[in-house]
């Protein structure tokens, strides 16, 4: 589909052997040695996450005060089991909780990019394409929210839904199937799951004006207006042929703000609004460990480290991805 | 309003006689007794709309299914291990140190109130002993489980509330497993403390099962708010008062109202040994363990020495010194809001007001020393004379309930034997306390003048002021006369009046000739000549008063810090010529700290001794103090269901 | 385009006052406020709230007015009082507010209590403003007092006091990130998928990898622990000027408040800012660069026999600017905003930790001075953003 508008301008003859539009971007894609190196990461990552429960030596939350600190490699009293990369400040196994918590963090991420690239394509189309005052109002409306500093707006509504957590009801089976997802308690995942409401309630803005963009500019293009004379709906056109046109800045989009997303995270852990400690994420980690960067550096750059990954290779992917889905980019 | 009131309580007892009449005798009886439990909610709240939902009127009497068994609470300090709990939360201590913290009953071991071992119930840690309780209780523990159960299928698992500061996560977790190692399951929840601590939120509307916080201990240790049977928050009283546990002991009840209630320190303490007994006996919360108050500062640092009952550790500012240094620089993670100290009365603006000399009094080691008075007005220093005076219908005087009222039929008071007798309308005899109140003679303003008459009659004018922006004037409501004589001012207490700290001067002063030379209907004039409302707008009260204490403020550069000089005129010779309150956020304090750009850090910045501090100590950069705090933590169980 | 032009300012203006109110409606209903906690201070001899305290402190803050009228007065300074029409006062009985509430503890369907409002025992009216002390409102550039940070005096002098220090931590860090970031970014478009561009790539990521709370405690240790702990050349840790003379190896003594001492403590957050806006912003460069250099018009200059270099300059560099222009002028309403995290790392005294201090400690009159400020910024920003559009792509018309 992203090629169609290329090659209607392409002037050179089109080779014997044509090839899907899909494997020309993953050809593309490939040809971009980083991100397939963070595809490999990211692959990685996800293994290891999915199999936490098999492979921690210990769980989560199994702790003891008299051992606290332990350095990494330490022996644990208790059972013989080593510690792979020591125990935090009250003695949990921290080489665990790290595993643990990329279930989490990548979960929250996830779903935020998810819930926020769907609010946003929506929104941002429905904008773009009607224009008008309807344009009129909800781009206003998107200023507006953009009025905002979005860190402290983050802060007011994270503050307001964990005190209340009644606030926004969550249906339960959705709690238990995201509690399984995570390895948490179902009124535990409720927590993850405000968090993912509360960065997706922001983060759509970005996508919504993206949409827009780029559907205004599609707005005028010759394929719109064949169909439009053949006599397609308004909504056909918007979801078959504008969304799909238009989805390449989105999936380069998603790709980098899941990157940003687990770094958002973790910010609001450290101003003490995000996932609470029984919880492992890796910015709680993090940030509850930050005190201890002059003396146990390890124990802040453990948790920093993953972060560091994921994001760089979402970073690079969708890098890559921008590369490959760009339309004037010829082969 | 009390006619509207008054009407709709009629008319509810004529509908309920009405009522009464069509039923059953039996049934009748239990009809009363709601009418006058509804008469009691329309007399706090002034019902006038009808669609309201009235308040069931049973809110808060169903004791907790699992918490309102006596044994479950001591098995679960039977397995609460508080040593533990303290080393997690504070990482550097030492077992012993951390011994040390741990706390048997609402007042530190070190405080003069306290019980002693023999007078309390301890509970030592023993697991073994909390489960036997448990099983005793009917919690067994099937082959293969982790949490215990009732045969009637309930679990033994409770909702535990705290809030998100990382020294409660990080012993909150540790108190988890240590119940999960007794079969008991915590649900945990950090939440942040505005929900927590919020006005119609969490704590005060009752709304948890387990919650823990910390309260401040002080010189006196009050506590009448805290475990008396009329604080216990209900939606009858709208959710006053602080006894959130809703522990109601009878004994207790009496004897935290009568230890308030006297002057003789020895009465205090037996009162307050009784209500530590019933405490413990009762096991309404499970006190912990106290905070430590952590302190570093310049290791060159010479005359700093904060003392345990003394939360402003500058009370001894004028002697502290660095050899070689003209300036002191204190790290403050909060700006003082005001000055002016009678609208705000945060922590940072006493301690930038104190350095002008504002307290009266210090209060090192839980006893009081005088500051700028010459010495504490006690009876037994014969400034303060408590009389017994007989007083008749229409007399101001303060009710058994500390609350000022003229007294008339049916009003409770204390009599002058010390029982609380309610008034029929003949004349009974009260105590009546009458003190006089003397300052130093050689107070002085930083112009060099003295302090006079018209300044202590300024405070008094000014604090008595109902638009002068203060929050409480019960002080002034409760003064039934006051006499100024040169740098002395005797007060007449009203009748009833037995405040424990009654030896503490309740006025201060105020510079009456302070010019006023900021642009303004006040251009020109001085101080006495301002309207009490518009002081705490006024730029010479809210942001540069005049000083009679070791400091006058120079410069205060909003945002970044406050400038002082030395006083000359001070009572006392003052060490260190400058002296700086610089800003600096709580993540950047230590740094700053470390690399010399501050000298001192208070308790209220430092939240307990870390490494970083410790080998700075080690490596001759800066002096560790750790004292025993009076603030300690405790775990609270809500007794009743709502 | 000159109605189209009338037609947004006048849209902005309904976006400002709009999103003022909606700031002000949330501040006002969120939990908290400054009557928080004031029932549950220990009530002991020495402190006690009665009713008529409490009804007096209300009033103080003016929570005894119903929220549109207060809105009105903090936006134009009035009502002040009755409305005079020749010489006649109208309204002066309209009730405004309630100066004591009756309340009631009522319990929900689940069971939960809560304390609500249910009826007024004593009305405001719109003659007992009179004489109530009132700001001019914030269109008349009257930010009101503070309710807490600085208690009873100008939200205008907290802002003074920030804004500076605030514009040059930014403006600074702006500036740098542009100086290092748009030739990096061209650079790397230029020799896409060169050694060069994944190691530049990969730095630029690195910057926005990790939160800026890492990067600043980081710094610190670095530049400011260390090497004062052993002696050697140390950046002050934190604040934006030193309180007192200090000593520096190499530099020797440096005067508090110079502008030696000032430069010094800025390069610390300036550089953590830096990192940070430097990698996202050389990535957009790349970007629309690479965008550009495939389009027709690059291709046809090249065919035509331009020197690259000027290829480069004149047709894409040019062309690939504009829509980072875009970008950039959305800085503007991010500078008022601060950088919260960085300045509470740096205990930078600027508008980003004041906001954070003013929500915290529920002053909302400094809150919403700041909210009002970044609306009228970003909205600014947002039009110069929509006509900088135009000129990207002509075929996107206004309508």
């Amino acid at each position: 589909m992203a090629t169609k508008a290329a090659n209607l301008s392409a002037v050179t003859p089109r080779p014997v052997k044509e090839e899907t539009p899909l494997s020309i971007i993953l050809r593309r894609f490939r040809k971009h040695r980083m991100a397939m190196i963070s595809l490999g990461v990211i692959l990685v990552v996800f293994i290891i996450s999915m199999f936490a429960k098999q492979l921690a030596p210990f769980s989560a939350d199994d702790l003891n005060v008299s051992n606290r600190f332990g350095a990494p490699g330490s022996v644990s009293a208790d059972t013989g089991k080593v510690h792979v990369l020591g125990t935090d400040n009250i003695g949990r196994d921290y080489f665990s909780r790290l595993l643990y918590a990329g279930r989490i963090s990548l979960t929250v991420a996830f779903l935020s990019v998810l819930v926020s690239e769907l609010i946003g394509i929506v929104v941002g189309a429905i904008a773009g394409f009607y224009g008008g005052w309807i344009d009129s109002l909800l781009m206003r409306f998107v200023e507006f929210l953009l009025t905002i500093p979005s860190l402290p707006l983050l802060l007011i509504i994270s503050s307001m839904l964990l005190r209340n957590p009644d606030l926004i009801p969550i249906p339960a089976p959705v709690l238990n199937i995201l509690g399984k997802v995570m390895l948490l308690r179902p009124s535990d995942a409720r927590q993850a799951v405000l968090i993912v409401l509360v960065l997706a309630g922001l983060g759509w803005l970005t996508a919504a004006q993206l949409m827009r963009g780029s559907i205004l500019s599609l707005r005028e293009q010759t394929f719109v207006e064949a169909a439009r004379s053949l006599g397609a709906s308004n909504g056909r056109i918007i979801f078959n042929h504008m969304i799909p046109n238009s989805m390449a800045p989105i999936i380069v989009d998603a790709s980098l703000s899941l990157a940003g997303y687990i770094v958002a995270e973790a910010s609001l852990s450290f101003l003490g609004f995000g996932i609470q400690d029984p919880i492992p994420t890796w910015g709680n980690m993090l940030s509850a460990t930050q005190t201890y960067m002059y003396d146990r550096p390890w124990l802040p750059l453990i948790p920093g480290l993953p972060i560091f990954l994921c994001s760089l290779a979402f970073n690079y992917i969708g890098d890559g991805l921008r590369d490959a889905l760009d339309p004037r980019l010829k082969t | 309003m009390k006619n509207k009131s008054m009407f709709v309580l009629a008319l509810l007892v004529i509908a309920s006689m009405v009522l009464a009449a069509c039923q059953p005798q039996t049934i009748v009886q239990t009809q009363i007794v709601e009418v006058t439990k509804e008469v009691k909610v329309i007399e706090t709240q002034v019902v006038e709309k009808t669609e309201v939902v009235e308040v069931e009127k049973k809110a808060f009497t169903t004791p907790d299914p699992i918490l309102g068994d006596l044994r479950v609470r001591q098995a679960m300090a039977y397995c609460t291990n508080k040593k533990d709990l303290a080393k997690a939360g504070y990482p550097l201590l030492s077992d012993e140190d951390a011994a040390k913290l741990v706390m048997d009953t609402f007042i530190p071991k070190a405080h003069w109130a306290y019980a002693g071992d023999e007078n309390v119930t301890i509970y030592p840690f023993d697991p073994a002993k909390g489960q036997a309780l448990l099983e005793e209780a009917g919690w067994k523990l099937p082959e293969g489980a982790s949490v215990r159960t009732k045969d009637d299928g309930s679990v033994l698992a409770l909702k535990f509330y705290t809030t998100t500061a990382a020294f409660r996560q990080a012993w909150a977790a540790v108190w988890e497993k240590q119940m999960a190692n007794c079969g008991i399951q915590i649900l945990r929840s950090h939440v942040p403390s505005s929900w927590w601590f919020g006005d119609t939120t969490g704590l005060q509307v009752r709304d948890f099962q387990i919650g823990a916080f910390a309260w401040v201990g002080q010189a006196d240790p009050g506590g009448q708010t805290l475990w008396a049977c009329d604080q216990i928050p209900l939606p009858e009283n709208n959710f006053t008062g602080q006894n959130y546990m809703g522990w109601c002991n009878p004994k207790a009840d009496e004897a935290i109202k009568n230890a308030n209630n006297t002057l003789i320190k020895e009465e205090r303490i037996k009162w307050y040994t009784i209500v530590q007994q019933e405490y413990t006996k009762d096991v309404p919360a499970i006190p912990l363990f106290n905070r430590t108050e952590t302190f570093s500062v310049n290791a060159k640092l010479e005359g700093f020495d904060p003392k345990p009952g003394e939360e402003y550790y500058t009370y001894n500012v004028e002697d502290w010194a660095i050899p070689g240094k003209d300036t002191i620089v204190l790290g403050l993670t909060q700006e003082p809001a005001s000055l002016y100290t009678l609208v705000e009365s945060g922590f940072t603006a006493v301690i930038a007001a104190q350095l002008m000399g504002f307290r009266s009094y210090t209060s090192l080691n839980y006893d009081f020393q005088p500051y700028w008075v010459k010495e504490l007005s006690t009876i037994e220093s014969g400034l303060a004379s408590n009389n017994d005076v007989e007083v008749k219908e229409g007399d101001m005087v303060l009710d058994a309930n500390g609350n000022p009222v003229a007294l008339a039929a049916g009003v409770s008071v204390y009599d002058s034997t010390g029982q609380k007798v309610e008034f029929s309308g003949s004349p009974i005899k009260m105590k009546q306390l009458v003190v006089k109140y003397v300052a130093r003679d050689d107070l002085k303003w930083q112009d060099g003048s003295p302090v006079t008459q018209a300044d202590f009659e300024l405070g008094y004018k000014v604090t008595c002021d109902k638009e002068s922006g203060a929050t409480t004037f019960i002080t002034c409501d409760k003064t039934q006369d006051i006499k100024f004589d040169g740098l002395s001012y005797t007060v007449t207490w009203l009748p009833g009046s037995q405040d424990p700290l009654y030896f503490l001067a309740p006025y201060g002063y105020m510079p009456s000739k302070q010019p006023i030379e900021s642009e303004g209907p006040y251009k020109g004039k001085t101080l006495a000549d301002v309207a009490p409302k518009d002081m705490p707008t006024l730029y010479e009260v809210a942001e540069r008063p005049w000083s009679s204490g070791p400091y006058i403020l120079k410069d205060w550069v909003k945002g970044e810090k406050l400038v002082y000089e030395a006083n000359p005129y001070f009572f006392k010779p003052v060490k260190t010529k400058n002296f700086v309150i610089a800003i600096v956020t709580p993540e950047n304090a230590e740094a700053q700290l470390l690399t010399g750009a501050v000298d001192v850090l208070g308790s209220e910045t430092l939240a307990g001794l870390d490494e970083t501090l410790v080998k700075g100590e080690a490596d001759g950069i800066v002096r560790n103090i750790v004292n025993a705090g009076a603030t300690w933590e405790h775990i609270d169980f809500n007794l009743f269901v709502k | 385009m000159t109605s189209y032009l009338i037609r947004r300012v006048f849209q902005m203006i309904l976006v400002i006052l709009v999103s003022a109110a909606a700031s002000y409606a949330l501040l006002n209903f969120a939990p908290g406020g400054p009557m928080s906690g004031l029932r549950q201070i220990t009530q002991n001899s020495r402190f006690r709230i009665t009713e008529e305290d409490f009804a007096r402190i209300r009033a103080y803050f003016e929570l005894d007015l119903s929220v549109p009228i207060r809105f009105s007065r903090w936006l134009i300074g009035q009502p002040r009082g009755p409305i005079v029409i020749f010489g006649k006062e109208l309204f002066a009985n309209t009730p405004i507010g309630c100066y004591k509430e009756i309340q009631a503890t009522v319990q929900d369907a689940r069971g939960n209590f809560s304390v609500k409002t249910i009826g007024c025992s004593e009305y405001v009216y719109l003659k007992d403003l009179v004489g109530r002390r009132t700001s001019n409102g914030v269109l008349r550039g009257d930010f009101g007092n503070s309710w807490k940070l600085s208690r009873d005096r100008p939200v205008s002098n907290l802002l003074v006091s920030r804004l500076p220090k605030t514009i040059q931590l930014s403006g600074l860090a702006v500036l740098l990130s542009l100086i290092v970031g748009l030739p990096l970014g061209v650079y790397s478009a230029l020799k896409q998928y060169s050694r060069f561009d994944y190691i530049f790539t990969t730095l630029a990521f690195m910057g926005s990898a990790m939160p800026t709370f890492f990067f600043g405690i980081l710094a610190i240790m670095l530049f400011s622990i260390i090497p004062n702990r052993i002696g050697w050349f140390y950046l002050p840790a934190g604040s934006s000027v030193a309180v007192r003379d200090y000593a520096v190896p190499i530099l020797g003594t440096v005067k508090a408040n110079s502008p030696l001492d000032a430069a010094l403590h800025l390069i610390l957050p300036v550089l953590v800012l830096t990192i940070v806006s430097v990698s996202g912003w050389s990535r957009y460069v790349r970007g629309s660069m690479l965008e550009v250099l495939r389009q027709d018009y690059v291709r046809t200059a090249r065919a035509k026999g331009l020197v690259e270099r000027v290829v480069i300059a004149k047709h894409a560099l040019r062309n690939a600017l504009i829509p980072f222009v875009t970008i950039v002028v959305f800085t503007l309403p991010g500078i008022i905003g601060g950088a919260i995290i960085t300045e509470t790392i740096f205990s930078w005294p600027g508008m980003g930790r004041l906001y954070f201090l003013a929500l915290g400690e529920s002053d909302y009159p400094v809150a919403m001075a700041v909210l009002f400020l970044t609306a009228v910024l970003t909205v600014i920003a947002t039009l110069l953003r929509d006509i900088l559009y135009t000129l990207v792509d002509p075929r996107i018309r206004f309508s």
